[in-house]
């Protein structure tokens, strides 16, 4: 046994001395997730600015979002946010929560940046009290793409589906689906993205513009619900149980399009049998709404700085945001799609794809972004949404419109601790 | 007779079959984990069942994408460290609260025992407060010491110490050993199940452990198994098949732990019962 303990401290002591901690000062730090979209994007940034500045550190660290916000929870809550990187990329529907909650970590960098060309809808996620907090990274800009495969079956091109309404939408998948047997919609059931995207497709929200929830006397939200419910019925829109299931249907062949963000186009892609048997347009709109659109938003993020930290020299660093030849480049090997109008110039924009047969669609989501209404997210975004997921499985299965969103309601408030 | 041999059948078939279906659901995510390394994206969403040629392509994205040899490296370093110190302060702590008398101990031992009962993250921002002021943020110590003595490593000691004959100490004490040479010299090599079923208990959390680490490391340096595993779960489009390869890489040092120290580990979990 004394021997067994020797050995184990002996390999222990050799192995943990390999494993020194990286030193952080003189230099811009920043916390970001995945390999494969922002962190590559951010290498492009470094490699551009160390270009024309060699003397600048710049160290790009992968964090997931989630551990992102324990660390700015924790930090914030121990009062030593020293730790925090200058520079930390944020999820859109959080921004407003982190920035309320923790107003000692975000540094306001209003006056600034300059955010011209940045699409109003994207810009207000980051902002709060008129003030900016976040430079707009990736597009989460609604696309719909359809299997024109499945379309033609029904008698329909892509040009029946462009600027139409939800009424028109439902009337088409129900077409799709007695001449082709597949739903032309596919949603996980519980989450309420596909609400969310019509409310902000027309400027509405969860929350009024004081912050208080808002789901009794919200005429869009009470309208979503119900063309959901619609569709549900109709068969139009089939729920599964799970995220993996819901990327599944695309890969499977089981839906008839893709109604999300544009980062959805990953998923849509990944399967190179179906590359011709796609084509990408705006959204359904509502109708009875003076303020409906067709272009709505999901997703996305945005980076924000901490406070205390040289601010003027990592939004130097950032204004590779607002270079073509950035977005041209990273476009490519990571499919992000940027916010910034003037992005749409790059080649590889204006470049025919080849999976949605030589269409433009990368120019054309950037056009779609700059018509997105803005939405108010506020600090209480992610309790609204799960109390209307409840909602809206209670309506589905018969409940009533009015009760549930009221109870909806209550839960939120309840959240917010009225 | 006959009735009571078929009856005894029956129950012995229903036993079996009940144990062959929990068994089954014990160990399907395990199989289904191995499955889906070896099959890409589309087949495992797609539900497949059976391996498929795409091991190797996994693992090289896996290991193209992620420092796997650092963070293997860093997963064994702070996990056989932990286990070796929590078994040398837990096994004394709890021979002590055994062996030796004191008329408060039972009274410790019930706010150890309270501790025990707090969730980890409702201390988690006190924690990163003492160790932000004490200058161990991003330090190896700062990393061990929360989880270094365990309630229920204690507690677990304490009940194996139970066992531990007292006339053994005395004729130890007769013959002329001292108390420390008794703990090293008696109580361990009597204890090894004891000592083999916690060291799989430790291996399995500190080699898991995820919060503490995540918040208190915050250099890509330190990166562990676990963490590495949850980065390949961030992005928008998820290679599920290099998460799976991720997930049995991380699986694999625990699964051979236990296999080696089942037997102790088994003894010890029926001492510790008796």
């Amino acid at each position: 046994m004394k021997k067994l303990v020797s050995l184990f401290l002996a390999l222990t002591i050799i192995v943990s001395c390999g494993a020194a901690l990286a030193a952080e000062d003189g230099k811009i730090t920043i916390w970001t997730w995945d390999p494969n979209f922002n962190i590559a994007a951010m290498k492009v940034a470094k490699e551009m600015y160390n270009a024309e500045h060699p003397d600048v550190e710049i160290v790009i660290e992968e964090v997931l979002s989630e551990d992102i916000e324990t660390r700015v929870i924790t930090a914030a809550s121990a009062g030593d946010i020293s730790n925090l990187p200058d520079i930390m990329l944020i999820q859109d529907n959080s921004a407003q929560k982190f920035i309320l909650n923790y107003p000692s970590v975000y540094a306001d960098i209003t006056g600034k940046y300059d955010f011209d060309g940045f699409a109003e809808g994207k810009l207000a996620y980051s902002i709060v009290d008129g003030k900016n907090y976040g430079v707009p990274f990736d597009a989460g800009t609604v696309i719909a793409a359809y299997r024109t495969d499945y379309l033609e079956a029904a008698g329909y091109t892509i040009a029946d589906v462009t600027d139409i309404t939800w009424e028109r939408f439902i009337e088409i998948g129900k077409d799709v689906k007695a001449k082709t047997g597949k739903p032309l919609l596919t949603a996980q059931a519980g989450s309420v993205d596909t609400i969310c995207m019509m409310l902000q497709s027309c400027g509405a929200s969860m929350f009024n513009e004081d912050g208080s929830v808002n789901f009794t006397n919200n005429e869009v939200c009470k309208a979503a619900l119900e063309i959901y419910k619609t569709m549900a019925l109709e068969g139009v829109l089939v729920e599964v149980n799970t995220w993996d299931e819901y990327c599944g249907t695309f890969s499977n062949g089981t839906a008839g399009s893709a109604i999300n963000g544009c980062w959805i186009l990953g998923t849509v892609m990944g399967v190179p049998d179906q590359a011709g048997k796609w084509a990408l347009t705006n959204m359904p709109k509502m109708t009875g709404f003076e303020t409906a659109t067709n272009y709505s938003n999901n997703g996305g993020s945005s980076w924000v700085f901490t406070n205390g930290t040289d601010i003027d020299l990592a939004l130097d660093f950032m204004k590779a945001y607002r270079n073509v030849d950035f977005y041209n480049t990273i476009l490519p090997t990571t499919s992000a799609i940027g916010t910034w109008a003037g992005a749409k110039e790059g080649s590889n924009y204006t470049a025919g794809n080849e999976y949605f047969n030589g269409d433009a669609i990368f120019a054309k989501i950037v056009e779609f972004t700059a018509q997105v209404p803005a939405n108010q997210t506020g600090a209480f975004y992610y309790d609204a949404r799960d109390a209307l997921g409840t909602a809206l499985t209670n309506y589905i299965n018969g409940g009533d419109l009015d009760t549930e969103l009221a109870n909806a309601e209550d839960t939120v408030n309840f959240a917010m601790g009225f | 007779m006959r009735e009571g041999a078929l009856s005894k059948k029956v129950s012995r078939f229903c036993m079996y079959a009940f144990l062959i279906v929990a068994s089954f659901i014990s160990v399907f995510p395990l199989y289904w984990a191995f499955i889906s390394a070896c099959n890409n994206t589309q087949q495992i969403l797609g539900g497949r069942m059976i391996p498929s040629t795409h091991l190797m392509e996994n693992l090289t994205n896996l290991f193209a994408q992620q420092d796997v040899w650092r963070a293997m490296k860093n997963s064994f370093a702070t996990t056989l460290l932990q286990v070796v110190l929590s078994l040398a302060v837990s096994s004394i702590a709890g021979y002590g609260f055994e062996i030796y008398h004191d008329k408060y101990k039972d009274r410790v031992m019930s706010i150890l025992m309270l501790a025990m009962m707090v969730p980890f993250v409702a201390v988690l921002v006190p924690l990163f407060q003492m160790f932000s002021k004490a200058g161990l943020l991003n330090s190896w110590v700062g990393f061990f010491l929360p989880s270094l003595a365990t309630p229920f490593l204690i507690m677990y000691f304490r009940n194996s110490a139970r066992t531990f004959p007292k006339d053994t100490i005395e004729a130890a004490r007769i013959d002329g050993l001292n108390e420390f040479q008794i703990f090293i010299k008696m109580f361990i090599p009597m204890m090894k199940p004891t000592y083999a079923s916690a060291a799989t208990i430790t291996f399995m959390n500190a080699w898991n452990a995820y919060l503490w680490p995540k918040v208190i490391m915050q250099t890509p340096d330190a990166t562990t198994m676990p963490m590495l595993v949850s980065n390949l779960m961030g992005g928008y489009v998820i290679d599920y098949g290099v998460v799976m390869a991720g997930v049995t890489l991380c699986s694999l040092p625990t699964v051979i732990i236990f296999f080696i120290l089942q037997k102790s580990f088994t003894n010890g979990v029926a001492g510790a019962v008796k």
